[in-house]
């Protein structure tokens, strides 16, 4: 691409009052670049001026001195050009005042005791920007060799039947993998279920029969019982699958990787790329390594994960009050299933149950969370499970003794209507012994909305146990990649198959495989029908945008992927273990090879690896350390006092929305410092920190998102090894004899906007009060 | 409390409560609005959240025998709040209901009082036994006097001279009163009865729930906090406090006082009549005579206005023992009143048929008091005093 460049410069918003335009505009001028000004330039005016400079084959690559870039994006969108956006608005007037920040008399411009940082700041942005558009490149979206839009979906109960059908109504070709002999799943196991449509109010039939019917009539549909996944290998849009029979041996099921200690020669060194992987092979003997394709596979698109749940098991010392080994107290799937077979009867002797009491939670003392893996529908559970005793005796009385009556949306009329049952008793409270007396059982609770304590007698007593993640006992989805079958780091989630629920549910640690239904939260059947949904528009998303080479999720239509620039490679496998979503796979020499449809365009690859060979085609280690150095570091040449100057890399995802957020509310933060936004803190190379202390700026900053167990981050991974990166090069800063705070790291929330200038005040104050960088005006 | 309480849920009794006018009783989620907003709850564990729970769960003996129930004023803030839709001060009402019939004795006819279908019944034999004793009076009168001259007492109670109307030449008032004497005292024996038993119930509930500190009755100081209870209930305290029926008190005091008026206006009457040999009717221009009057018309309009009120009120339930009341108060006031005006316009038998009808009206009234919605002003009282005496905060 031969490129043309321009600069744009609006002088609305504030921009032109604030800031000397002359001065600003001279930035290009002095580059041989036209700059334009404009006062309104994101009006059809001003949009229509740079189109005509595009038109006319003047400009391809433009930096746009105006708003964030997080605004007006559809407004500033030219085909075939560069575009970068100088943050002059939220960035700069916005924050820092006149009232603060005096514009200079002419006196004072050049009398090398005073500055104008507002001015200096916005040049600054400008030059960055121009540097970038001349850096970077238009990319080309990547293309697999072999597409499939096939789905593959695993498991067939409720929730993959729903997947199933959803996506086939659409069009798509499915393939449902059963486990068992027949498809239904624990659905078709039930008496009765929640409620699924409106008015959401009494107990219905399970809907497994009508779906099961509905699946017969889809010839897009082809189920497959008494199948398993052996592996999954390949990249979104080209995924090579073998299935077996369960239980079956066969040379493609799935390689695990070493375990960690294995890794360890005799010698109590690391092994190297071959040993390593002669000891993967003999690990994994009779196993296929996972870059050897299936030649009788079949090609999918995507991956819908509904493998479901088990029942929870309730049992040990620490629920022995409960009295969990009294045979007729049982878990409420055991309740289940003798309410499906007929009338409630206790296990032990086979008589009515007419008394029934329900436990909710453990009814320890510290911690009143119910069961493991028990969620709103175990409270529903109870509900409905009570109103079995309440169908089969009409003297009979269920009795539910709960921490949490969860009855979410409109589950609550639900709740309401079974409430309104005379034989149904509700109490908040904790149990505190069930013992046997007699024939039957004594259960106690305290602190109940009864007041007192409270005891009752029952003939059988039923334990809320949870509903247990497939994955936790199983990788399930069998993957052939590098890092491993399962999913990374899940006990974090407690095994559920879930990326981050909250912020992007259906999403997995794995691109292409989107979990849905019990695999990732304990729900119900309304709820697994609904994610059903998701899920499928999920897969079809992938498949669609994979097809054309565009990034699927967070960075939705990003069409750049990773290049590797392998005569330089060491095989030292950073990229290979530290992509959280395990996109590459490296051979047996350890190179590391690219999978782009699985890969999310985070980074994290480029800022691990050491020898800077990753790039992006719009975001590469130049573009980023340019920007550095386009910062100008005025020294005691230029002023008796110079200002300070620092780099801030800023997350682009939760940090720079807060910042701008910080902008628009008029909060002013130091203006010496010059953020540049990063995809990710993981894509951050330390390289760019380096850089700048050497050219004398006085310190950096990384700010990106909360990491941990709760963690914000967008790529799950990337604020957390950015941390561990900053730690590490505070070594190397002390050979230098510079200071270790002069990098340093935040986190911030989205929502802590009024946080971040508290955070880089503080910053600055800390690294002035160490005095100015000593590598300054080398 | 560090007994355990063992819950015993009775099936009937949730059924009674909702057949009672508690209907809503199950939709209770435990959200304590209702004890936030009433304003007469005391502050230390506060009606009526728990009798709702314990109204859901069906505890009986957590209910009959609760001091607490005869507390509320049933004003209906608590209903007016809910969030749920559920009318805690209807329940509660229903569940004094209950408590009533529970402690009235004989349980036959303590359930035949709340019962639409026994109505017929409940009117007919007083209207057949006044009718028996009518037609005596006025076919038999002679037969009548010298019975009396037997034993030496002088039958007609009517005025000498002139005829004027009286209803006691329709109706003796021999028979009045030989009627309504042993009537009043098997009341008063059996609300003797129930009361013992409920006072003993309302305590032994207090100490368990802790809301009081007293471990025995002292009847003489409890009946000196009656005293003190009695000017509370007279002005009308605690049912002034209430938001949602403000409108409520007033006719409920008129009524009240209404009766005592009457109560004296009998005792004067009954007086005069045995001691000063004077009998009725008296002279409009009497000062009995216009307390009587005045107590008649505060009567009917104290009760028209309580019927009128629960017509237009949609939020509250009215039950069939409320109906039951209030009719019975309206047309005893009605009759009375139509009664004297007859008399006055000297429309003799007009005057003896309202007569009738007031006889029945009262025989209603005084004969089912211990069964009735009516003997809620025993129960009230006591529970208040109890309430002042074991020091409920």
């Amino acid at each position: 691409m031969d490129k043309k460049y321009g600069v744009y410069i609006c002088t609305g918003c504030g921009i032109g009052d604030t800031l000397d335009m002359e001065a600003l505009v001279d930035v290009p001028d002095e580059e041989g670049v036209n700059c334009t000004t404009h006062p309104f330039l994101c009006s059809k005016e001003g949009v229509e001026l740079i189109q005509k400079d595009v038109d006319d084959g003047k400009v391809n690559a433009m930096v746009i001195g105006a708003c964030s870039r997080r605004v007006n994006f559809d407004v500033f969108k030219f085909d075939n050009c560069i575009i970068e956006r100088a943050n002059l608005r939220e960035g700069v007037v916005w924050p820092h005042s006149r009232e603060k920040y005096p514009a200079l008399t002419e006196d004072q411009k050049d009398d090398e005791e005073h500055f104008d940082p507002i001015q200096m700041k916005a040049e600054d942005y400008i030059k960055m920007g121009m540097i970038r558009v001349e850096k970077v490149s238009l990319p080309k979206p990547y293309e697999t060799e072999s597409f499939s839009k096939k789905i593959l979906i695993l498991g067939g109960g409720v929730t993959g039947m729903s997947a199933a059908l959803d996506a086939a109504k659409t069009g798509y070709e499915v393939t449902i993998v059963e486990k068992t002999a027949a498809l239904g799943g624990y659905a078709a196991k039930l008496r009765s279920q929640m409620p699924v449509a409106e008015p959401f109010e009494t107990l219905q039939v399970p809907v497994v029969e009508s779906l099961i019917q509905e699946i017969q009539g889809f010839s897009n549909i082809d189920v497959r019982t008494n199948c398993e996944v052996a592996r999954i290998a390949g990249q979104p849009g080209e995924l090579t699958v073998t299935f077996k029979t369960p239980g079956e041996k066969i040379p493609f099921d799935v390689p695990f990787p070493l375990p960690e200690e294995m890794l360890i020669g005799e010698d109590g060194k690391e092994l190297d790329a071959e040993a390593a992987h002669a000891k993967y092979l003999e690990y994994n003997e009779g196993r296929e390594d996972i870059l050897q394709l299936d030649p009788n596979g079949e090609l999918y698109g995507a991956v819908i994960l509904a493998a479901g749940w088990r029942p929870a098991k309730i049992e040990g010392e620490a629920y022995s009050h409960l009295g969990v080994d009294i045979a007729d107290v049982i878990s409420n799937d055991e309740f289940e299933m003798i309410a499906a077979r007929g009338k409630i009867v206790r296990p032990s002797d086979g008589k009515e149950a007419k008394n029934v009491v329900f436990i909710q939670s453990p009814g320890k003392k510290e911690d009143d969370a119910d069961f493991d893996y028990a969620g709103s529908i175990t409270s529903m559970v109870a509900l409905k499970q009570a109103k079995y005793v309440r169908e089969d005796y009409s003297d009979g009385k269920a009795y539910i003794i709960y921490q949490h009556m969860r009855t979410p949306g409109l589950a609550e009329y639900f709740y309401k209507n079974i409430q309104q049952d005379d034989g149904i008793f509700m109490t908040k409270g904790a149990v505190t012994q069930v013992t046997s007396q007699g024939d039957s059982l004594a259960v106690t609770a305290e602190n109940t909305l009864l007041g007192e304590n409270l005891a009752i007698k029952a003939d059988m007593v039923v334990v809320a146990g949870g509903m247990v993640p497939a994955t936790k006992d199983d990788p399930i989805i069998n993957l052939a990649y590098r890092q491993g079958p399962g999913f990374r780091d899940n006990d974090i989630f407690g095994q559920y198959a879930d990326s981050n629920y909250i912020c992007f549910p259906y999403e997995t640690q794995r691109t292409g495989v989107y979990a849905a239904g019990a695999i990732r939260r304990a729900m119900t059947i309304e709820e697994s029908m609904e994610d059903a949904t998701g899920a499928a528009l999920k897969a079809i998303q992938c498949i669609e945008s994979s097809n054309r080479g565009m990034a699927v999720h967070p960075r939705s239509g990003d069409m750049t992927y990773p290049d590797f620039f392998f005569q330089r490679c060491t095989q030292c496998k950073r990229c290979t273990v530290e992509c959280p979503f395990g996109a590459l796979d490296d051979d047996a020499k350890g190179t590391p090879k690219a999978n782009p449809t699985r890969c999310r365009r985070c980074g994290t690859c480029m800022g691990a690896c050491p020898e800077r060979i990753i790039s992006f085609a719009d975001y590469t280690i130049d573009s980023i350390g340019s920007q550095v150095k386009a910062i100008g570091v005025p020294s005691e040449d230029d002023y008796d006092e110079p200002p300070f100057r620092f780099l801030a890399l800023i997350c682009e995802n939760d940090a720079f929305p807060a910042l701008d957020m910080v902008g628009m509310n008029r909060i002013d933060y130091s203006p010496n410092v010059r953020f540049i936004p990063v995809r990710c803190l993981g894509s951050v190379n330390t390289i760019w920190i380096k850089d700048a202390l050497a050219q004398g700026l006085d310190g950096a900053i990384l700010i990106g998102c909360k990491h941990g167990d709760d963690y914000q981050c967008h790529f799950m991974k990337g604020s957390e090894l950015a941390e561990t990166r900053v730690k590490k090069i505070g070594d190397a800063l002390s050979s230098l004899a510079l200071e270790e705070e002069r990098v340093a790291f935040a986190e911030i929330a989205i929502d802590e906007y009024d946080k971040l200038p508290e955070i880089i005040n503080a910053f600055v104050d800390e690294v002035e009060a160490m005095g100015p960088n000593p590598f300054k005006g080398f | 409390m560090t007994e355990k309480y063992l819950a015993q849920p009775d099936l009937g009794f949730i059924a009674q409560l909702k057949g009672l006018g508690g209907e809503t009783l199950k939709k209770c989620y435990q959200c304590a609005s209702c004890s936030v907003a009433c304003p007469i709850a005391p502050e230390d564990s506060p009606f009526p959240r728990k009798e709702m729970i314990a109204a859901s769960w069906g505890l009986k003996d957590k209910l009959i025998g609760n001091g607490d129930i005869w507390l509320c004023h049933q004003c209906g803030d608590c209903t007016d709040l809910c969030p749920r839709g559920a009318a805690p001060g209807d329940v509660l009402g229903a569940v004094r209901s209950a408590a009533i019939t529970e402690y009235a004795q004989p349980k036959v006819l303590a359930k035949a009082i709340n019962d639409p279908k026994k109505l017929p019944l409940l009117i007919g034999i007083p209207a057949i036994w006044f009718a028996i004793f009518a037609y005596i009076t006025m076919a038999h009168g002679d037969a009548m006097t010298k019975l009396f001259n037997v034993f030496g007492i002088g039958w007609s109670h009517a005025h000498g001279g002139a005829h004027i109307i009286s209803p006691a030449n329709f109706f003796s008032t021999w028979f009045v009163d030989l009627t309504f004497v042993p009537v009043a005292a098997a009341v008063a024996l059996i609300f003797a009865l129930s009361l013992k038993r409920f006072l003993n119930d309302i305590h032994r509930n207090a100490v368990q729930e802790g809301k009081t500190q007293i471990s025995t009755i002292n009847y003489k100081e409890f009946f000196q906090t009656l005293i003190r209870v009695i000017p509370v209930i007279l002005k009308h305290d605690k049912f002034n406090e209430c938001e949602s029926n403000k409108d409520r008190a007033t006719p409920h005091m008129m009524v009240l006082y209404a009766f005592i008026g009457l109560f004296i206006v009998t005792a004067v009457c009954g007086t005069m009549l045995y001691l000063g040999g004077y009998p009725g009717p008296y002279p409009q221009l009497n000062p009995i005579k216009w307390l009587a009057n005045i107590s008649g018309v505060a009567l009917v309009i104290g009760a028209g206005i309580m019927i009128k009120n629960r017509l237009n009120n949609k939020d509250q339930l009215s039950s069939y023992k409320d109906w039951f009341i209030l009719g019975v108060v309206f047309i005893l006031g009605l009759t009375g009143m139509l009664t004297e005006m007859a008399r006055l316009a000297h429309l003799e038998y007009t005057s003896y048929f309202f007569y009738y009808l007031h006889l029945i009206a009262i025989f209603n009234l005084f004969a089912y008091l211990p069964f009735s919605k009516m003997a809620h002003l025993v129960y009230r009282l006591t529970a208040m005093t109890y309430a002042e005496y074991g020091n409920r905060k």
